[in-house]
């Protein structure tokens, strides 16, 4: 194996195009979670609704050939088990550490549970099929940057937009201001007339199906579902959130940088062919996890002030 | 937030107040909060076993009978209940100076790890030696993983939940890399294990039963951990650092050390209970050691009300749950899935329950 296969002129467009493809589920967790922990809810819940939407969106997609069906499930199922948390954080002003992490238990079992009994008569394994991607002509012809941002599935162009229009909406509009006011001073901002329940309701759910919306796009990419097929995607995305100092354009940033090293972990352990390399196949899987790790903790040595929303984690008890 | 407390800050006999006069007046209302939840959960449970196309009364029956039903069923209860009460130990010390520690899973394994490697790479002749020091070796392991990940919080804030988690990951690799290359039991064919542990090192059994004295050890340490967090001056720093870090802080409190010990204990703990794993029940390193043991410590800490001896109750419990789960599946054909399910829901509605505090005693 030589290093000029994995990114070698030919080789680095493929393997940007796989890293944008590879961030997108990332990317969608982590910005709505950002929008999330602006309003002061700690959503830790998060990879048990990229879970659950990654289940619907198969179910989804599997019964009715669909990918689009598949989307909205997924993004539906995420945001649903988004309300069932806020039903025990916002209005029962439960930890919401613990909260979120009970969610992600209860994910991981329910999607086990549903996924067996739902195709346990299969003979054999059942898969959805992937979208095809979608060139947009005269955009793509841009170099490099063109083949990488508009080669790609319309899945994908759907989540691109979102996340814009969420970072946007965070900074730009009056309600972003109204849920930034949430987490940073809730009792001033309810003194301002700003429904602080609310807006935190609206944006743990806003997240729930964002995570969801993650989910199903990583199905439409794998093309099957397995048990806990996020793989830790969404702690990833949790951890980004923190370490971008929750700047939602920061956010989209991190995760294209835990694309990458997906991306790359993928390229050389198949350009090494299956050939025994002298570094082991698991470095290569642990490489995302580890490099996210140091990251979080480079970044948290560098920025000295805090950018935590001052009422994370806090209920808010009017 | 109430009004008062945008006034001025909260002092530390505010919130110690509610803490010292719950304790001898309102201890069984926390408990009966409990027992409603559990019992909630079962009820959901079975709501959703009867949406799965399941007969609620047969599943619960088998996992009852599985559970109890028999001497064997008691022993495999028992035995499983070993690591949860140890790491559930531990993991009251951390939670209860609300220190996130969500890494037991990988601690454990780490644990497991060193013990494992230590038996296989060191020659050492006796039991007596041979035992206590894997276990001295796992447990440092794990120590050590959580001590760097308590230092992190505790000198530059870095939020530990994330880092615990993402640990878990990296930890996850390791031990599946030692496992299939330099410690692989060439002769197993395609399954990936390491070669058997030396004889010396298989922790004994109780006698008559086929219950490992790890059991021994847990019950002691029951004690010690029940001593150490209420009765002395530092069970009590970790209980102000719990309820509010700042108070803590400005009453004088090293809450930076309270953090990094606290993270120690429960790293050192979760080590240890892989040891004893390796040493008692797989006798040999294996991919599938933990199984998300480490993530169920967690539900029976927060299930005890981060006290020992709830703790004790509480990982009974759960291996109940366990052990039951496996009988359920074969018997019924429900997945042990449900069990998980069960869990999850059993921990949302105990702190639902006690959402004035999560410790027992009902301080927050």
């Amino acid at each position: 194996m030589s290093w000029s296969d994995v990114i070698g002129a030919d080789a680095l467009i493929p393997l940007l195009v796989a890293t944008l493809r590879l961030a997108i589920p990332t990317m969608l967790a982590a910005v709505g979670e950002c929008f999330c922990e602006r309003s002061g809810v700690l959503n830790l819940g998060l990879e048990g609704m990229m879970l659950t939407g990654a289940l619907a969106a198969f179910v989804g997609g599997h019964h009715t050939g669909s990918a689009a069906v598949g989307a909205v499930s997924g993004t539906l199922a995420g945001g649903l088990l988004a309300v069932v948390l806020g039903c025990f954080v916002v209005r029962g002003k439960v930890d919401q550490v613990v909260a979120g992490i009970a969610v992600v238990l209860l994910a991981q079992g329910v999607t086990a549970l549903a996924y067996l009994r739902l195709f346990s008569s299969a003979t054999t394994p059942p898969s959805v099929d992937g979208s095809p991607p979608i060139a947009i002509p005269l955009l793509e012809e841009i170099p490099v940057l063109g083949p990488v941002l508009f080669r790609q599935t319309a899945l994908v162009y759907a989540s691109m937009a979102m996340v814009a229009v969420l970072a946007w909406a965070l900074f730009r509009t009056r309600f972003g201001l109204s849920l930034r006011a949430a987490g940073e001073s809730p009792a001033a901002a309810d003194a301002a007339g700003i429904r602080v329940e609310r807006v935190r309701w609206i944006a743990l759910t806003v997240s729930g199906a964002m995570a969801g919306l993650g989910g199903a796009v990583l199905i439409d990419q794998l093309e099957l579902f397995r048990e806990n097929v996020t793989a830790g995607r969404g702690w990833v995305a949790i951890a980004i959130v923190i370490l971008v100092r929750w700047n939602p354009v920061g956010a989209i940033l991190g995760a294209l940088l835990f694309g990458f090293t997906d991306a790359l972990q993928f390229r050389i352990q198949s350009a090494a062919g299956g050939v025994e390399t002298a570094v082991p196949f698991e470095l290569f899987q642990a490489l995302p996890y580890l490099v996210t790790l140091l990251v979080v903790v480079a970044s948290a040595l560098h920025f000295k002030t805090r950018a935590q929303p001052r009422a994370l984690g806090v209920p808010y008890d009017r | 937030m109430t009004a008062s407390s945008l006034v001025e800050p909260p002092t530390v006999a505010d919130d110690l107040a509610p803490a010292l006069e719950s304790a001898r007046g309102e201890r069984w209302r926390p408990l009966l909060g409990t027992i409603v939840a559990v019992a909630v959960a079962l009820a959901l449970g079975a709501g959703l076993l009867l949406i799965s196309g399941a007969d609620p009364v047969s599943s619960y029956a088998a996992l009852l009978d599985g559970a109890v039903g028999s001497r064997r069923a008691i022993e495999l209860l028992l035995v499983q209940s070993v690591p949860l009460l140890i790491m559930g130990l531990g993991l009251c010390a951390a939670y209860r100076a609300r220190v996130w520690n969500i890494g037991t899973e990988g601690q454990f394994q780490v644990g497991a790890l060193g013990a494992g490697a230590f038996l296989l790479l060191t020659p050492l002749g006796s039991s007596p030696i041979a035992i206590p020091a894997a276990m001295l070796v796992g447990a440092a392991a794990g120590g050590i993983l959580a001590w760097s990940i308590g230092a992190l919080r505790a000198r530059w804030e870095i939020n530990e939940v994330v880092t615990s988690l993402l640990s878990n990951y990296v930890v996850l690799f390791g031990v599946a890399y030692v496992v299939r290359k330099p410690l692989r039991d060439q002769t197993s064919g395609a399954s990936l294990q390491s070669e058997r542990i030396p004889d010396v090192a298989a922790l004994p059994t109780l006698p008559g039963s086929r219950v490992h004295i790890g059991l021994v050890l847990a019950l002691v340490l029951v004690p010690l951990l029940l001593w150490a967090l209420t009765r002395t001056p530092f069970g009590m720093r970790v209980r102000m650092v719990g309820m509010n870090a700042d108070a803590a802080e400005a009453a004088g409190v090293a809450t930076r050390s309270v953090i990094a010990r606290t993270m120690l204990i429960s790293g050192l703990l979760a080590g240890l209970a892989g040891a004893i794993q390796v040493m008692g029940v797989e006798l040999r390193l294996t991919t599938s050691m933990s199984t998300g043991i480490g993530f169920t410590a967690i539900v029976v800490a927060l299930l005890g009300r981060l006290h020992p001896l709830g703790v004790v109750f509480s990982a009974l419990l759960i291996a109940g749950l366990s052990v039951g789960g496996n009988v359920m599946q074969l018997r019924v054909g429900v997945p042990n899935a449900v069990v998980l399910v069960i869990e999850a829901l059993i921990v949302l509605f105990v702190v639902l329950a006690n959402r004035r505090g999560l410790l027992a005693g009902g301080s927050r």
